[in-house]
C-alpha cells in the first residue's frame, strides 16, 4: 500500500517538472519585481538607491502633493486612448488592403514591418531630426509649401509647444504600433472561411455590409488582442516621448511612465509609487476593458 | 554640512549621447576585485567633452592610460566616457545597481560623500593642496575634501560682432536693456537675438546667470531663496524677452549644446558661453576670430563683477577597495601636462595651483584665470542634486508661464528636501 501511495504520489507531482521552470521564471521574473516595487514604495530611498528605512506612505503623499500629478494622470490617458483607437482604426483599414491579391503583396508586406523592426529609439530620433525648428527635413518641405512661413520660429518648432508635441508624438506612436496591429487583424482575416462572405452575399449583402455583419464580428477576437496589447505597449511607451520632449517642457509632455523615469533621478521611493500607481492604472484599464468588450459579446447573442 | 558640486563645462554631440549610453550599460560590471596580487583593473568614468570623434576625451584618458600602464604594468585602467546629457544620471544608475566605478570624473554630488562611497582627496592624492583653494569648498563635505577639481570654467557673455555691424549696433551689451534693444534688433535680421537655453541640459546655469544680474541667487546666507524678488525680477524680465521673440522659440525646449551650435553657425547674435563655445566656433568655421568675442555678462544694470565659476570634479569610489591603485592613477594623471594637454583641447582652465602658474603667461588663458576668484558657485547641500533636476526640468516653463508659480514651486520643493 505505501509503495502504491508513494508512486500516486510521484505521478501527482510530475506535472511540476513540466511546470516547474515555467513557475519559477514567472516569479523570478515578474512576481519578485512586484513585491520590490511595492516595498520600495514605502521606504524613503535617495538618489543613490540607499534604502533610509521605512518611509510609510509619505512618497504616495508627496506624489500626490506634486503639482503636476493630476495633469500627467490625464495626458497619459488621452495618449493611450487616442493613440490606441486610431491605430486600430487605421490598422483595419491596412490589414484589408494586404489582404486583397495584389501584385507585390509580399514585398508590400514585408515593408510593413519596417517601422515595427526599426528601433523605437531611433525612429523617434529621426522624427527629431525631421523636426528640429531650423533644419529639419519636415520643416524645409512645409516652409517651401507654405505652411510654415519662418524656419526657426515658433510656428517650426513642434516639438517646443505641449501641444503640438504631444500631436506628433503620437503620430510617431501610431507609425510603430501598426505593424503589429496591422498583421494581428489580417491574421484575424486570413482565418474568416470564404463560405461565410459566399452565404452572405447570397442573401444579398453589399460589400460595406458584409464587413459590418459578417467581417468585424468575427474579427473581434483579433482585435480584442491587438488593442489589449497595443493599450500594455502604448501606456508604459517610453522611448519617444523620452527622445522627442523628455516630457518638457517642464512636465507639460510626460506621461506616468516618463514622469517616474524623473522622479528617479531625485527619489527612488516617490518613483516606486509613481510605480505602484501606474501598475494598477494598467490592471485597471485591462480589466475595464475586457469587461466591457466581453458584456458586448453578451449582448450580441 | 554638506557640499556638492558639479557642472558642465563642456558641450558634446547629443548624436552621440544615444550610441554612449548604450555601451555605457553593456561594459556594466568592472572586472577584478581589489587586493592580493597580479593585476588589478580600475574603472575610470569620465565626461565626454568633446565634440566629435576628433577629440573626444577618451582620446585624452587613452593616453594617460597608455603612459601610466607602462610604468605600472599591474594596474590596468577600463575608460567609460559618456556624454554629459547623460553623465548624472547614469554615474547614478551604477551606483543605484551598485557597479561601482573606481573614479569618475564631472559632477560629483556631496550625497556620494555623505553615503560614505568616496575616498577623501588626501586619500587619494599625495598632495591634494595643490588643488585650487577656490574651489575647495565645492568638494567638502563635513569639513572633508572629497570632489577633487580637474578642470575649471568661468562664464562670459558671447556675441556675434557681424550681426551686431549688420544691426547697426556699435558698442557691446552691458546692460538687460541693452540686451533687449540689441536682441530686437538683430531679431529683425531673421536670426535668434538672444540665445536662452533653459532646456532641461543645463537650465541650473543660464537661469543663475540672469539671477545674478538682479542680485539674486539660489540661496542667500545658505537658505534657499529661489523665488526672491531678484530672482523674480529676473524671470519676468527674461518672460518678456521671450514673449517678444528676441529669443529663439520655446526655451525651456532647447539645450545649450543646440544652442551653442546655433551661434556657431552665426545664427545667434548674443549668448551666455564658456571658454568651451570657442572650439565650437572654430570647428565649425562659419564666424571668424574677427567676427565673435566675449565681455563680461550684462546685468540689469551693468555687467556682472561676478561670474559663474564652475569646476568638474574627479571623485574616487571606495566599494572596490582599491584606494593604493587610484592614488598610483590620480597623481600620475594630475601632473601639470595632463591638465595643460587638457585645457589647451578644450579651451578649459586647470584646477591646480602648479598647472595655473604654468598657464598664467598665455595670452589667451590669463583672463580667465584672473576672473576665477571671483567666481559664484551652485549650492553645495545634500538636497541641492535632488533640486538641480527639477530646476532643470521645470525652469524653463518660467518664462512661459507664471514666473511667481514657477519659482514658487520650486522653491517649495527646495524648502522640503532641505530640511
Amino acid at each position: 500500500m505505501p509503495a502504491a501511495l508513494r508512486r500516486l504520489n510521484l505521478v501527482r507531482l510530475a506535472p511540476l517538472l513540466w511546470l516547474g521552470p515555467a513557475i519559477a521564471l514567472i516569479g523570478v521574473v515578474v512576481l519578485w519585481p512586484v513585491v520590490v516595487m511595492v516595498q520600495s514604495s514605502f521606504q524613503q530611498i535617495g538618489g543613490e538607491g540607499f534604502v533610509a528605512g521605512y518611509n510609510g506612505t509619505k512618497n504616495y503623499a508627496h506624489l500626490f502633493n506634486e503639482p503636476d500629478f493630476v495633469s500627467v494622470l490625464l495626458r497619459t490617458l488621452v495618449w493611450v486612448v487616442v493613440v490606441v483607437a486610431v491605430t486600430v482604426f487605421i490598422s483595419l483599414g491596412l490589414a484589408q488592403l494586404f489582404h486583397q491579391q495584389f501584385p507585390g503583396r509580399r514585398v508590400a508586406r514585408w515593408a510593413l514591418i519596417v517601422p515595427w523592426a526599426a528601433s523605437v529609439m531611433m525612429t523617434a530620433l529621426i522624427f527629431k531630426w525631421a523636426l528640429d525648428p531650423n533644419v529639419g527635413v519636415i520643416n524645409v518641405i512645409l516652409h517651401h509649401l507654405g505652411v510654415v512661413k519662418q524656419l526657426g520660429s515658433n510656428r517650426a518648432d513642434w516639438l517646443g509647444n505641449p501641444t503640438s508635441a504631444l500631436a506628433w508624438m503620437m503620430g510617431v506612436a501610431i507609425f510603430v504600433s501598426l505593424p503589429f496591429t496591422t498583421y494581428a487583424i489580417l491574421s484575424g482575416l486570413q482565418g474568416i472561411p470564404r463560405d461565410v462572405y459566399e452565404a452572405a452575399s447570397i442573401d444579398g449583402a453589399t460589400s460595406w455590409k458584409s464587413y459590418l455583419g459578417v467581417t468585424l464580428p468575427l474579427l473581434r477576437p483579433a482585435i480584442l488582442v491587438a488593442t489589449l496589447i497595443n493599450v500594455i505597449n502604448v501606456f508604459n511607451s517610453f522611448p519617444i516621448i523620452w527622445e522627442m520632449t523628455r516630457g518638457g517642457p517642464g512636465y507639460e509632455t510626460a506621461t506616468s511612465t516618463i514622469y517616474m523615469v524623473e522622479l528617479k533621478q531625485g527619489d527612488v521611493g516617490q518613483s516606486a509609487s509613481m510605480s505602484v500607481i501606474n501598475f494598477l492604472l494598467v490592471i485597471v484599464i485591462v480589466l475595464v476593458y475586457l469587461s466591457t468588450t466581453r458584456w458586448k459579446e453578451q449582448v450580441d447573442q | 554640512m554638506n557640499k556638492k558640486y558639479p557642472r558642465r563645462l563642456s558641450g558634446a554631440a547629443l548624436a552621440a549621447a544615444a550610441a554612449l549610453a548604450l555601451a555605457a550599460c553593456s561594459s556594466g560590471s568592472g572586472s577584478s576585485s581589489g587586493g592580493g596580487s597580479g593585476t588589478t583593473t580600475l574603472k575610470l568614468v569620465v565626461a565626454d567633452y568633446g565634440t566629435g570623434p576628433g577629440n573626444a576625451s577618451s582620446k585624452y584618458w587613452d593616453g594617460i592610460v597608455t603612459a601610466f600602464q607602462s610604468a605600472h604594468p599591474d594596474i590596468k585602467v577600463n575608460v567609460t566616457s559618456i556624454a554629459w546629457t547623460n553623465f548624472d544620471q547614469q554615474v547614478q544608475t551604477m551606483i543605484q545597481n551598485k557597479q561601482y566605478p573606481d573614479i569618475t570624473e564631472g559632477d560629483y554630488f556631496s550625497n556620494y560623500a555623505q553615503d560614505g562611497l568616496l575616498y577623501s582627496a588626501s586619500d587619494v592624492l599625495s598632495n591634494p593642496g595643490n588643488l585650487l583653494p577656490g574651489f575647495k569648498n565645492q568638494g567638502t563635505f563635513n569639513g572633508t575634501q572629497y570632489g577633487m577639481p580637474f578642470t575649471t570654467s568661468s562664464r562670459t557673455l558671447f556675441y556675434n560682432k557681424k550681426l551686431f555691424t549688420q544691426a547697426g549696433i556699435s558698442s557691446a551689451p552691458q546692460t538687460w536693456a541693452d540686451v533687449q534693444a540689441d536682441a530686437a534688433k538683430i531679431k529683425a535680421l531673421g536670426d535668434v537675438g538672444f540665445g536662452l537655453p533653459l532646456g532641461a541640459e543645463e537650465a541650473q546655469a543660464e537661469s543663475l546667470l540672469w539671477m545674478l544680474g538682479a542680485g539674486g541667487g539660489y540661496t542667500t546666507d545658505g537658505k534657499y531663496t529661489i523665488n526672491s524678488p531678484a530672482n523674480l525680477e529676473a524671470f519676468t524680465f527674461l518672460k518678456g524677452l521671450v514673449a517678444a521673440g528676441d529669443t529663439e522659440p520655446n526655451p525651456g525646449t532647447v539645450n545649450r549644446t543646440d544652442l551653442w551650435q546655433q551661434f556657431a553657425q552665426g545664427k545667434v547674435g548674443m549668448i551666455n558661453g564658456s571658454p568651451a563655445l570657442i572650439p565650437i566656433i572654430q570647428k565649425a568655421g562659419v564666424l571668424q576670430s574677427s567676427d565673435w568675442t566675449s565681455v563680461p555678462i550684462a546685468g540689469k544694470s551693468g555687467p556682472l563683477t561676478v561670474t559663474l565659476g564652475v569646476c568638474d570634479n574627479v571623485a574616487a569610489f571606495k566599494p572596490n577597495g582599491h584606494q593604493a591603485q587610484i592614488k598610483e592613477f590620480l597623481d600620475f594623471a594630475y601632473q601639470d601636462k595632463y591638465q595643460l594637454q587638457f585645457d589647451k583641447e578644450y579651451d578649459l582652465l586647470p584646477a591646480t595651483t602648479s598647472a595655473t602658474k604654468a598657464l598664467s603667461s598665455d595670452p589667451v588663458f590669463a583672463p580667465f584665470l584672473t576672473a576665477l576668484p571671483n567666481s559664484v558657485q551652485y549650492p553645495s547641500d545634500t538636497s541641492w542634486a535632488n533640486i538641480k533636476t527639477k530646476i532643470q526640468q521645470t525652469i524653463g516653463t518660467a518664462v512661459t508661464g507664471s514666473p511667481a508659480t514657477e519659482l514658487g514651486q520650486l522653491q517649495q520643493i527646495a524648502s522640503a528636501s532641505a530640511s
